[in-house]
């Protein structure tokens, strides 16, 4: 694509880095821009400067948040003594959006995959193991993709958990998550949560 | 009686009417026809015949027999290869196409809809290839006797491709993990735990499948042998595996140091093998040539034989340069054998222009004859 402004080209380039967003959706965006009031580009650069600025991990759940401890955590009415565990950020805001669960998230930031170079500690399992030591939570649930990888994620965390006394299960397996939790309707992820079921390991 | 007798017969079919090339191997555009029955593919060496047996294998198995890199399948020059089969199968018209950017895009249709899992597609369009380099089920190492395992198996389960495909995705991730582990300094013990007992499951499955292949495939196969072979040798093959004796968890156990030395997994189903005897000596050592070849053929027919019960559908039989094996009255023993029973379609190359030709004319069975030059047929 030839530009006839080093300004255009520029724009077009950092919209074109973004997933999912071609040089000729890039050039659209960017035309409207040039368009829209000096104030309103402004603003809208002025929320992505902010965002990334300021956006953090709660230090408990490793959730994203505005503050230390996220609005989840920070939530006096939700249920302390139940605990999600979850690869992703947005498997949190999947199982939000079907309001069918009160605990809290664990955040674990993956799977365990040595072949990606991830073992269990590059992962925020220690930190759950610390959560779960200080005794309020009674009940794990681990809300994990139904790969190879995230098989061995719940049958590791159940096998540190063993010792522990809380109740640990798994969301009902076979449920059309096609293949990732985000993915899931709102209606069968909300039924699988509640109709979750305990989690043995055979040995 | 008669009638119903036909009518079961005519639901066993499994057959290819047309297949269309584009840019496989050294066909650039062809379009050929088959016989239901049988297909003799004549020509001279280096113009084609076997790339249009691996066509017909690759619409089957999903990939090449000869070849594991797509790049070596596409015409030089091309990017992109198309095949195109119209099949009959169990009375219905179905049609596969195969789609390939080697090293960027492979997609299978049938009947117009991609499969989501190439994996999927295994085991619908039975198949068997018999080719020159089946000896090296002999000659090379463990790797070639466990791809004639699973390719068999495969075909025949479905389930069992599913437990193989887990079975080494976890083991590829144990190795990573033990390589990790050795390169950090940190031995994380749960984890391997963990993996050991991930493996428990697909490891069992698999190795009963293939206990119970190789138990019902050995009676046919003395049988094969007995009929092809000039003299009356006794052959035998035994199912070697640790799993045998021991099970996977005591394995894994007691070679942990090993494998945490090796950074690999050492003990497994993944190293099963088969031992071939003649006589009670091992086939590699004591056999001839000849005898090497007439053992593959009866194993690859015993394989034959084990798809056609269990699919209740003769596979597809490809017989790629079957007089190197075979001298032409064994060939013909063969073929009648073959052709004696509810048979499925055949397809027969040879650089002899009429020697599939006369030996068919003495078995009174419809065939086609179409001759291949330079990745043209000429019917
Ligand atoms: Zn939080």
């Amino acid at each position: 694509m030839n530009f006839s402004s080093k300004l255009i080209e520029e724009a077009v380039n950092a919209f074109a880095s973004l997933p999912s967003i071609g040089k000729k959706t890039a050039l659209r965006l960017v035309l409207h821009l040039i368009n829209q009031d000096k104030e309103v580009t402004g603003q809208f650069a002025e929320a992505i400067v902010k965002m990334r600025e300021h956006i953090k991990h709660c230090e408990i759940c490793h959730n994203i948040s505005d503050l230390a401890v996220c609005e989840i955590c920070s939530d006096a009415r939700r249920d302390r003594s139940v605990v999600c565990v979850v690869e992703g950020i947005r498997d949190v805001m999947a199982i939000e959006d079907t309001s069918q669960f009160r605990g809290l998230y664990h955040v674990l930031g993956g799977v365990i995959s040595p072949i990606e170079g991830i073992g269990p500690s590059d992962l925020y399992i220690d930190a759950l193991m610390q959560r779960i030591q200080k005794g309020e939570i009674k009940e794990v649930i681990m809300a994990i993709s139904p790969t190879i990888e995230g098989d061995t994620t719940i049958f590791y965390l159940s096998k540190k958990l063993k010792d522990m006394k809380v109740k640990v299960s798994t969301i009902a397996r076979g449920v059309s998550f096609g293949g990732e939790l985000e993915y899931a309707d709102e209606l069968t992820l909300g039924r699988s949560i509640v109709a979750r079921v305990p989690y043995r390991i055979n040995e | 009686m008669t009638t119903k007798i036909i009518n079961q017969k005519k639901s066993l079919f499994l057959n290819l009417e047309k297949l269309i090339l584009t840019n496989f191997k050294n066909y650039t555009s062809e379009r050929v026809n088959f016989s239901p029955t049988l297909n003799a593919i004549v020509g001279k060496n280096g113009m084609g015949k076997t790339n249009l047996l691996d066509a017909i294998y690759y619409l089957c198995m999903s990939k090449s027999n000869f070849s594991g890199n797509d790049r070596n399948v596409v015409q030089k020059t091309h990017d992109f290869f198309r095949l195109e089969g119209q099949f009959k199968r169990k009375e219905k018209k179905e049609k596969i196409v195969v789609k390939v950017i080697p090293g960027k895009q492979k997609i299978i249709e049938r009947n117009g809809t991609a499969y989501s899992k190439l994996a999927d597609h295994i085991g619908l369009f039975p198949v068997v290839i018999i080719a020159p380099d089946d000896t090296s089920l002999v000659t090379e190492g463990s790797e070639a006797r466990r791809r004639f395992l699973d390719n068999t198996l495969s075909q025949s389960d479905p389930n069992y491709l599913t437990q193989l495909m887990r079975y080494n995705k976890v083991i590829r991730q144990r190795n990573a993990a033990l390589k990790n582990m050795a390169i950090q300094h940190r031995f994380n013990a749960t984890l391997i735990k963990t993996y050991d007992q991930q493996l428990l499951e697909p490891a069992a499955l698999i190795f009963e499948k293939r206990k119970s292949f190789l138990e019902k495939i050995d009676p046919i196969f003395n049988e094969f042998y007995q009929k092809i072979a000039a003299h009356q040798e006794t052959v035998q093959f035994n199912y070697k595996s640790k799993l045998i004796e021991n099970s996977l968890e005591e394995l894994l156990e007691e070679n942990l140091e090993k494998d945490r030395i090796l950074q690999r997994t050492t003990a497994g189903i993944h190293k099963d093998d088969l031992a071939f005897h003649l006589d009670n000596s091992p086939l590699k050592q004591f056999a001839s040539q000849g005898q090497i070849k007439s053992f593959v053929l009866a194993l690859k027919l015993a394989q034959f034989d084990f798809l056609k019960k269990i699919k209740n559908t003769s596979p597809i039989l490809l017989l790629d340069d079957i007089f190197d094996k075979l001298d032409s009255s064994r060939v013909k023993q063969l073929l009648d054998l073959l052709l004696k029973n509810d048979f499925g379609q055949i397809f027969i190359t040879d650089t002899h222009e009429t020697r599939v030709e006369e030996i068919v004319k003495d078995l009174k069975i419809g065939y086609k004859k179409m001759e291949i030059k330079d990745g043209q047929c000429i019917d």
